[in-house]
């Protein structure tokens, strides 16, 4: 059984960890949503919130291929960044899966996709986390061609 | 926007600077000494005169090494506080010198900063952050990400975003004090390595370690300290904010640019001065697409534009506007406790006409803008 690798902003909805939904937080006075947990309104300081389960779809407003990685990076080299925003506002950065560099476009549609990570912690020992990332929204046969 | 009650005019009295570039066999209060030492001789203040200091610094090098440093110059038992606030911990060292005088609480004061910094990407959050799994926690990336929406937007090109390295290092090879003094070609930049496209290596800053210094001297005082007001230049805004809700999230590739147009406007508020009046600016450039997005914020072109007004040469030494004079975070590199002071340091080198080869004639108003992660950006306006 998988754990969440943030379960403030990443809750499972399936015991394998291969499903999810991304939880942000509303605010009921300006009705500004951030992704992840908030004690007060980013916006207004308001303490009236709630929180909101995240569309699964969002718009790539940009990306970048990090050819360089930052130290912690578990994954492959180089990786696609996706930085997605979501019809209820927030922006959320990170791996795009499942396509290749020439799909790449500004404005796609990408949708929510997990993924088991395997996580080194300081003494040695392993653990493994259902990791949130994009992938983009297409037809099977793009999917399959995508695939290595 | 923050309501300021006008303070004691501030002017700087001195600065100094080390290179900037490798220093493995300086610790980092070996590093930060010499710059103070001719900050002081520059002012021609003693070093028992001053009666405050603030040091920038970010990485853990130990306990106060602010008072390390000074305790060389002499144990005057002064105030000393250690200031980590980022890319603009220098800069806000500044800050709170400026404020130290213009409150009425101090004639003198000594801001300095100095950094050694570790090699490859720099991160922002904690090692075991869950930033780190996601991937999302790269400096370099979030200035990617705003550069490929730049192009797309503005219909920026890639030889144009180039052409801020090419200045930068036109600059810098004038500059005695640049990490990085060789000139570059457009194509050796779009041609050196990919970091994170479309960024490539020569369009993002080099880690670098160095120093700088300045002392602060309220206007009225000067006499007192028998201070050659020739060489004095006068503090006419000095801002530090943190940011506001921007509407896109709270994610690091977020920042910057959107928090400087407030911190400038307050500036340009306080000093009764407008874009119009800046005759240099050193901004944050720690990639190329920085320069253009801070000068946007700035008001020093318009939104979108910048692109355009680099290709035109309006940034370079002999443009309207010229934008890092000293080479900038691309040609010194960014040791985050220096840099926001060694930006002050070329605005009053130059303000004093003793620029040298990269002097920009006629130069009366400077302004520095200096950002940092987490949402802080320093705006400071001289004159002379
Ligand atoms: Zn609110």
């Amino acid at each position: 059984m998988l754990s969440s690798v943030d379960p403030t902003r990443l809750k499972l909805t399936n015991d394998e960890g291969t499903r999810g939904v991304l939880v942000g937080t509303r605010c009921q006075d300006c009705q500004v949503c951030v992704f992840g947990p908030a004690v007060f309104c980013q916006a207004c300081t308001s303490s009236s919130l709630e929180p909101v389960e995240l569309s699964q779809r969002g718009s790539l407003y940009s990306y970048t291929i990090v050819r360089v990685p930052p130290s912690g990076w578990p994954g492959p080299v180089p990786y696609f960044l996706g930085q997605v925003e979501l019809p209820e506002g927030p922006q959320v950065l990170a791996e795009i899966i499942g396509c290749r560099e020439a799909d790449l476009k500004i404005g796609m549609e990408v949708e929510l996709a997990l993924q088991p990570v395997i996580l080194a912690s300081g003494n040695g020992a392993e653990t493994t986390k259902a990791v949130y990332k994009w992938k983009p929204v297409m037809s099977t046969d793009a999917i399959q061609e995508a695939s290595p | 926007m923050t309501q300021f009650r006008s303070g004691r005019e501030v002017s700087v009295a001195g600065v100094g600077l080390h290179p900037f570039g490798r220093f493995r066999d300086k610790d980092l209060a070996g590093l930060a000494l010499p710059p103070v030492t001719e900050a002081l001789n520059d002012a021609g203040v003693a070093w028992k005169d001053i009666p405050v200091a603030y040091f920038g610094h970010v990485y853990y090098h130990g306990m106060s090494v602010g008072e390390t440093a000074l305790g060389k110059l002499g144990l005057t038992g002064i105030p000393i506080i250690n200031v980590e606030n980022a890319c603009s911990s220098g800069s806000t060292a500044f800050w709170q010198a400026y404020w130290g005088i213009a409150t009425g609480i101090f004639d003198l004061a000594l801001a300095f900063g100095a950094e050694k910094v570790p090699s490859g990407p720099v991160t922002v959050t904690a090692e075991d952050s869950p930033e780190r799994y996601i991937g999302a926690d790269h400096m370099m990336a979030g200035y990617a990400l705003r550069m490929r929406r730049y192009m797309e937007d503005h219909g920026a090109t890639a030889t144009a975003l180039a052409q801020v390295s090419v200045k930068a290092r036109q600059n810098a090879s004038l500059n005695p004090y640049a990490h990085r003094k060789e000139t570059v070609s457009l194509e050796e930049v779009l041609n050196s390595r990919l970091i994170a496209d479309p960024l490539t290596l020569y369009q993002c800053c080099p880690t670098s370690e160095g120093a700088a210094a300045a002392v602060l001297c309220a206007s009225d005082a000067l006499d007192r300290y028998a201070i050659d007001r020739q060489r004095t230049v006068k503090i006419a805004a000095a801002v530090l904010r943190s940011g506001n809700y921007n509407g896109r999230g709270s994610d690091h590739s977020a920042f910057s640019p959107y928090r400087t147009e407030p911190a400038a406007l307050e500036a340009y508020e306080m000093s009764g001065l407008g874009p119009e009046d800046i005759d240099l600016a050193q901004v944050h450039d720690a990639a190329t697409i920085g320069e253009l997005q801070q000068i946007e914020s700035l008001h020093l072109v318009p939104f979108g534009q910048a692109w355009e007004a680099t290709q035109e040469g309006r940034t370079a030494l002999t443009g309207d506007i010229p934008v890092n004079t000293d080479g900038g975070l691309l040609a010194m590199g960014h040791p985050f406790g220096a840099s926001g002071i060694r930006m002050i340091h070329e605005t009053v080198t130059q303000l004093r006409g003793e620029a040298g080869p990269r002097q920009v004639a006629g130069a009366k108003v400077g302004l520095a803008q200096c950002s940092g992660a987490g949402d802080v950006t320093t705006v400071h306006i001289f004159t002379k």
